[in-house]
């Protein structure tokens, strides 16, 4: 990475007893699109905090460029934040949101004035200038807040669950307008969510949290391809988990034993003697007639969701499996308490190593 | 619809409530215009003469204006008081905040006469005995908790993340709170105005305790008139009043549609 715009040194941030940050290093590169992804209470919207300068971390610092800004008031970060709420001021109109960045840097009126509808505009908000916040839906104050937090062209736009408080399709729109507006500005994203697929559509790097610490950080397809704990694999999408032992290692490729069944593991980096577990993601099984494939399994409950059809099925000894498949190549009509069989390809296990 | 008995019953009680309420108010108006010289029903015709006398009066004129000036005044410094008390409160919102809430509208709950007690011995020592400057210090602790309460009912509802986003796009503490916070306060802070004017207007018991010749408020030249000589001045400035409050609530509702 070249010199990150943002880094975070081993932050450290207590409440009690419990870590909200246990040791956090981060970097952030120029313009890219970074999302601290986690469940509630892992500690993703304190490290935004810190970052913004709403809390103040007991141990460890954060440098804008060549910058120390630990201890800096938010006003002084130079940081656009949007809030799930909005956060609009609801004694302003829109047009003066969008100025109010630019009031208080004293910049002259023409400069504001051009400034405010060139944002504006840029989020398709222009006509609805004159209107107070309240006269607005939430997917339109959102784009309001978007103008105002870019309306002075800040360094680095810190987004917390600005999605979380819309309905599912206008949150699948806005996650396009996101990245779009993203592309198109080159300014440094840094995106709090707990949603794995605005995670996962959106950024160019994921950090998952869980605990105060970071778990594992990659680009999207690298973390759904390659978890390297349970929690991961668990947290980004849906797997299978397999209890393994492995039996021996040739040319990068694991002889696993699991109960009632033999397969071949990819090692994809890990050491044999790690590894205690196997990640299987859902679409990666595959459902056929009894005797097709390697494993025999009895379907134990169908859900049909148009595009795709989730079977859970349940073998013998290794207990129930999730498969996902799409509804147009089933090979065979799944219904509760069909005989099949499941199988899968030797790259489709991830290795895990114990969390 | 037809009528039930049980709306007759409701309607009916709902106005004698209304009648309970008013009939007392409205007595003072024929009152007011009587031709008699003491307080009582007009005997042969109605007379403005107890108007005219009360814009003669320079007693009456006087504990008038007094009374206005020392209502602007207190409802001034409660207003800006009670104001930085709720916005620095709902910054804080911690167990602290919570518990000098409660302190603040004690004024509320202890009986006037106990307070006015408290105020009398206090101001003794002080040496604000029968001084303008006593009585607005008096009614400011009295107005304050109104105005905080108001103030704190208009920022109820404002999200907690409106300072921080102000905060982030640039903007001082002082800037965040006179740009954006006290806006937002500001429907709390009028209402407050007016209640620490109208508590101030309207106090007599501090004002009794803690005043003797030179400070005479409306309230106490009321109390005096009819201690004295049952003046149906009194009647009349109490019609005037009525007039007054209708004048300024019809305009208030007028306002709002």
């Amino acid at each position: 990475m070249t010199t990150p715009i943002l880094s975070v040194r081993n932050a450290v941030k207590r409440y009690g007893q419990v870590h909200a940050l246990d040791h956090v290093d981060l970097d952030v590169a120029d313009g890219e699109f970074l999302t601290l992804l986690g469940p509630s209470g892992s500690g993703k919207t304190t490290l935004l905090s810190a970052i913004a300068g709403f809390i103040r971390p007991d141990e460890g610092s954060i440098h804008l460029r060549d910058r120390e800004i630990t201890a800096a008031p938010p006003e002084q970060r130079d940081f656009g934040m949007v809030f799930q709420g909005y956060a609009l001021f609801p004694t302003m109109t829109v047009r003066d949101n969008v100025a109010f960045p630019l009031k208080v840097r004293r910049r002259p009126a023409a400069e504001i004035a051009a400034r405010v509808t060139e944002c504006l505009a840029l989020v398709q908000m222009e006509q609805y200038a004159d209107r107070m916040p309240q006269q607005l839906s939430g997917g339109q104050q959102q784009r309001v807040a978007l103008a105002r937090a870019l309306s002075f062209k800040p360094q680095v736009l810190l987004l917390d669950e600005p999605l979380s408080a819309l309905d599912k399709k206008l949150r699948a729109d806005l996650q396009w307008e996101l990245k779009a507006l993203h592309d198109q500005l080159g300014v440094t994203f840094i995106y709090v969510t707990h949603d794995q697929d605005e995670a996962l559509s959106m950024s160019d790097r994921i950090v998952i949290l869980r605990d105060g610490k970071i778990q594992q950080q990659g680009a999207p397809g690298e973390l759904y391809n390659r978890p390297r704990t349970a929690f991961v694999a668990d947290f980004l999408g849906k797997s299978n988990f397999i209890d393994v032992s492995v039996s021996s290692e040739a040319d990068g490729v694991f002889h696993c034993q699991a109960k009632g069944a033999q397969f071949e593991v990819d090692a994809k980096g890990a050491s044999a003697s790690q590894v205690s577990r196997v990640a299987l993601r859902p679409e990666r099984l595959r459902l056929a007639e009894p005797g097709q494939e390697f494993l025999p399994a009895t379907v134990k409950q169908v859900s049909y969701l148009g595009e795709r059809c989730q079977v859970i099925v349940t073998h013998d000894q290794l207990g129930e499996l999730l498969v996902s498949c799409p509804t147009w190549k089933t090979g065979i009509n799944p219904r509760a308490g069909l005989p099949v069989s499941i199988g899968w390809d030797r790259d489709a296990c991830v290795p895990l190593t114990n969390d | 619809m037809p009528l039930s008995t049980f709306r007759i019953f409701f309607q009916t009680g709902a106005w004698l409530i209304v009648a309970f309420l008013v009939l007392p108010l409205l007595v003072v108006v024929p009152v007011s215009l009587t031709d008699t010289s003491y307080i009582g029903l007009p005997k042969e015709h109605l007379s403005l003469q107890h108007y005219v006398n009360y814009f003669n009066s320079p007693e009456w004129l006087h504990a008038t204006w007094t009374s206005i000036w020392i209502g602007l005044v207190v409802a001034t410094c409660a207003s800006a008081l009670g104001t930085s008390f709720a916005i620095g409160c709902w910054f804080l919102s911690d167990k602290a905040s919570a518990i000098a809430r409660w302190v603040l509208i004690t004024p509320i709950l202890v009986p006037p006469v106990v307070q006015s007690l408290g105020f009398y011995r206090f101001w003794v020592k002080l040496g604000l005995i029968d001084t303008s400057a006593g009585v607005i210090l008096a009614h400011t602790l009295l107005a304050l908790p109104y105005v905080s309460i108001s103030v704190f009912a208009a920022l109820a509802n404002l999200d907690r993340n409106i300072p921080r986003a102000a905060r982030s796009l640039g903007a001082s503490v002082w800037q965040t709170v006179l740009a954006v916070i006290v806006p937002a306060a500001k429907p709390g802070i009028l209402t407050g105005f007016v209640f620490a004017f109208i508590v101030s207007f309207d106090e007599i018991v501090g004002v009794l305790f803690i005043t003797v010749r030179r400070v005479t408020t409306l309230p106490k030249q009321i109390w005096e008139g009819i201690q004295d000589n049952i003046d149906p001045t009194i009647a009349a400035v109490a019609t005037l009043l009525v007039i007054l409050t209708l004048i300024v609530t019809a305009i208030g509702a007028l306002r709002r549609t």
